[in-house]
């Protein structure tokens, strides 16, 4: 016997996702899916966000990874609520880990949510978690090649964090042929060149936050 | 080794789906897999063969996996002229603009399987 199925193979990821939305919506809580390779530096990018914004707002933090507390550690130490998943060697975050988290945070109580994802270029682009905006974080000791290496993460992410740009005068990295990469692959995706280390850049993200949150309150 | 874990997702599909039908023996699955979908279709396969050992579910051990293979395509509205993407998704071969639209490469779907009940 034949069966047509004609299913999307990530159909009950979807399903979770959807689930996510709709709560996120609720509550008016802006959720961002943060991406990148391992040691792009996700989570000091996060310490300096929450350093910044959380006298205005309150932020909770999922930390993805394949073991430890370590980045949940870092983010609990300045006083933001962080819940980790350990995917025990699962490259990714999906859907359904979310939402199973969700109910150990008071999302009417929370105005940003950040979801670090499991460091990984490939894998984590896929999986819808139910965010409203997806960003990519690339350092420049990475290399200009990796944009067009990973075609299928930044198609799928509308911002990049150009990180550790205080590195730039002892690397050959270059920051137009980068935005000039991303237009090929995405031109509706922006570029923000910031370094955690040093703060600068850092203030465009930060805006672009605010703006995400007073978007999000005002739907 | 993400296969292995998007290998789980089209198991538990065909789970749900042959229990409502009292199909306990699969013995053929249809993928279809995109170019840009983050599969590897030789990964797959390993995959696939790895769960048909598994006790836990209703893959017969000498079951067969196709994977129809779908390759990228953009579509250029300026030129109004289908083309292959390359690393740099969107720039039309002709007009050298980031003005294509990504068409197809995407897909990944489970297009049927096969079973029996042998009850």
């Amino acid at each position: 016997m034949k069966v047509t199925l004609e299913v999307d193979v990530l159909t009950n990821n979807n399903r979770a996702a959807e689930f996510n939305r709709r709560l996120f919506e609720e509550t008016k809580t802006l959720v961002i899916n943060l991406m990148s390779s391992p040691g792009a530096g996700k989570t000091t990018i996060l310490e300096k966000t929450i350093e910044a914004l959380s006298k205005d707002f309150r932020i909770g933090v999922i930390e993805g990874d394949l073991a430890t507390e370590k980045d949940a550690e870092r983010i609990r130490a300045l006083g933001a609520q962080a819940v980790q998943i350990n995917t025990h060697g699962g490259c990714h975050l999906d859907a359904r880990m979310i939402a199973a988290v969700l109910p150990q945070f008071d999302l009417s109580e929370i105005d940003l949510l950040f979801i670090e994802n499991v460091g990984n270029l490939v894998c984590p682009s896929g999986y819808d978690l139910g965010q409203q905006h997806k960003v990519a974080v690339l350092s420049v000791p990475e290399g200009n090649d990796k944009i067009p290496k990973y075609p299928t993460m930044f198609m799928r992410t509308e911002l990049v964090l150009l990180n550790k740009i205080d590195l730039l005068p002892y690397l050959d990295f270059d920051v137009e042929q980068a935005k000039d990469d991303l237009k090929g692959i995405n031109p509706q995706s922006s570029l923000i060149p910031l370094s955690a280390k040093t703060n600068e850049g850092m203030d465009q993200w930060l805006n672009w936050i605010r703006e995400g949150i007073a978007r999000c309150k005002n739907q | 080794m993400h296969e292995m874990a998007l290998m789980g997702e089209i198991v538990r599909l065909i789970e749900q789906d042959a229990t409502k039908r009292n199909i306990d023996a699969v013995t053929k699955v249809e993928l279809i897999v995109g170019a840009l979908s983050n599969a590897l279709p030789e990964a797959l396969e390993m995959a696939f063969d790895a769960y048909k050992l598994q006790k836990d579910n209703r893959l017969t051990e000498d079951a067969q996996l196709i994977i129809h293979f779908e390759r990228a395509k953009a579509f250029c509205p300026i030129c109004e002229e289908e083309y292959e993407p390359q690393s740099r998704l969107v720039q039309c071969p002709s007009c050298m603009l980031p003005s294509g639209q990504i068409i197809a490469g995407e897909t990944f779907r489970v297009l049927s399987y096969e079973g029996s009940s042998t009850s």
